[in-house]
């Protein structure tokens, strides 16, 4: 007779198991997926630019040529909105999995967060040695604290997508309404507009918006001589981070059958 | 060894919600197979879902220290995208199978006799060829009791022969909790019968007198049915 496994032992197993088959989906269901991975941020970055250019005719914001300012901000960004919808879909994705009573709703979840924190790391990174190459000033002058403010927006990702991913397989219509907002967020999150354009009175309320703190926070870490919103703080950012993924869990814990029994 | 201790199961609608499994404890043994007898709606497969971990009683708990299968011949459990050897892959991971994974493969595409079609994605796989598939891959696992909800019956002729001959082996070393109606199946796999009648679970050591319960109980007129 086999001897039961320990729950470690099951989990790691499921994780692994999970894992290389997101990311065989993830790379290869798409036809040239690798291609795309890194054609989309450049594109998009390409017409930011582009509008930026045509638009306003200043060169620098807060002290910082605006194509290394941009793309600093984008990927902060996109490292938090990917991370939130990919989650959306995760339970969903995995429905049949949890036939197999070791497959619980919340490891789905965990497996894309992590594989697309890695794979916008890795994409971040190699655009950082691109840049060093093409002489745009990309290299974080703080590279820890960079580190740290941008595994902080992981998490907050990962908390979003957590507590996301549960509500909206019980009501279907949350995951709607993230998808549309999530076009505005990145409007007012200082990711291709600066925040101090908008009046004092605007600012204060957008202020409360994790997020804002996270990008300008990140581009603190890379330019040395940049000038960032002011009433920035990592606490404030810490403590979004943190609770977003406790309440993720909790419901995670509360709803896990009712996700799998669905 | 099962242990079901104080179940209670319900599911929630419109019209209330009365218990479909009431306060039941029950030892399942292991290497002993088990047949699960009862009316429509009895609970039968509900019963068979907790105990394999796919579904949660409302009050009391499932102990199982031994290795138990899924419920053998689902179709829920592979993703359609993926080919069948990535679908087996998967679950032999998930089980922990180390080493063991090329040789799982190699029994599951052996057994399920789908040829090619073993590297294709599974959605297009007709229903038959993924019942092969299930089956296969069910009894390429070393558990230590088997869940079947009335399995024995997929495929055509020849792989049904075949897949009866490969159960009838596997449940030799292993114990078997299996729901079904055909009463044939039950008295030749079975030794032990739990009859499940109004929420309550009866057990008896033989299948025949599970099976002579179930019989005198819906043979008897019910008071309470009304002609209309």
């Amino acid at each position: 007779m086999l001897l039961p496994r320990t729950p470690w032992q099951v989990t790691r197993a499921v994780w692994h198991a999970l894992f290389l088959r997101e990311a065989l989906a993830r790379t290869t269901m798409d036809r040239m997926a690798w291609f795309w991975m890194l054609l989309e941020p450049i594109a998009l970055i390409a017409m930011m630019v582009g509008i930026r250019a045509v638009i306003s005719s200043g060169q620098h914001i807060g002290g910082v040529h605006f194509i290394p300012w941009l793309i600093c901000g984008l990927f902060s960004f996109f490292l938090f909105r990917e991370n939130m919808m990919r989650s959306i879909g995760a339970i969903n994705a995995n429905k049949g999995l949890f036939a197999y009573r070791q497959v619980k709703p919340i490891d789905p979840v965990f497996i894309r967060c992590y594989l697309e924190g890695m794979l916008k790391s890795f994409i971040f990174i190699l655009f950082i040695i691109v840049g060093m190459l093409l002489e745009i000033d990309l290299v974080p002058a703080d590279p820890l604290g960079a580190l740290f403010i941008w595994l902080l927006l992981w998490m907050l990702g990962i908390g979003a997508g957590l507590t996301l991913s549960v509500l909206s397989e019980l009501v279907p219509e949350i995951g709607r309404v993230v998808q549309l907002t999530s076009m505005p967020l990145i409007l007012i999150s200082s990711v291709m507009i600066p925040l101090n354009y908008l009046p004092h009175e605007i600012q204060q309320y957008l202020m409360l918006n994790p997020i804002v703190h996270g990008v300008e926070s990140l581009r603190a870490c890379f330019f040395e001589s940049y000038r960032a919103i002011q009433g920035i703080s990592i606490v404030y950012l810490s403590v979004w981070a943190l609770g977003s993924v406790s309440l993720g869990l909790l419901l995670h814990l509360r709803f896990a059958m009712r996700l799998k029994a669905q | 060894m099962i242990s079901i201790r104080n179940l209670y199961k319900r599911y929630h609608n419109h019209h209330g919600s009365d218990w479909v499994l009431k306060d039941i404890s029950i030892d399942i043994p292991t290497g002993v197979s088990v047949g699960l007898l009862g009316r429509n709606g009895a609970g039968k497969s509900t019963l068979l879902r907790i105990i394999g971990g796919m579904d949660t009683p409302d009050r009391g708990e499932v102990i199982r220290d031994c290795r138990v299968s899924w419920p053998i011949g689902i179709s829920g459990g592979f993703q359609g995208s993926m080919t069948g050897r990535q679908n087996v892959k998967f679950v032999a991971r998930v089980h922990g199978s180390g080493k063991d994974i090329e040789r799982i493969i190699h029994f599951v595409e052996e057994f399920a006799e789908i040829g090619k079609a073993f590297d294709e994605p599974v959605k297009t796989y007709s229903s038959g060829m993924r019942s092969r598939l299930s089956f296969g891959l069910s009894l390429a696992f070393d558990f230590d009791v088997f869940l079947s909800d009335e399995a024995t019956s997929v495929g055509d002729r020849a792989f049904k022969e075949k897949a009866t001959k490969a159960f009838k082996e596997r449940i030799g070393q292993a114990g078997l909790i299996i729901v079904s109606h055909g009463e044939a199946i039950l008295k030749d796999l079975c030794q032990a019968g739990i009859w499940l009648d109004q929420g309550k679970a009866h057990w008896f050591d033989d299948i025949n007198e599970a099976i002579a319960a179930y019989h005198e109980s819906t043979d008897k007129p019910k008071h309470n049915m009304k002609i209309k």
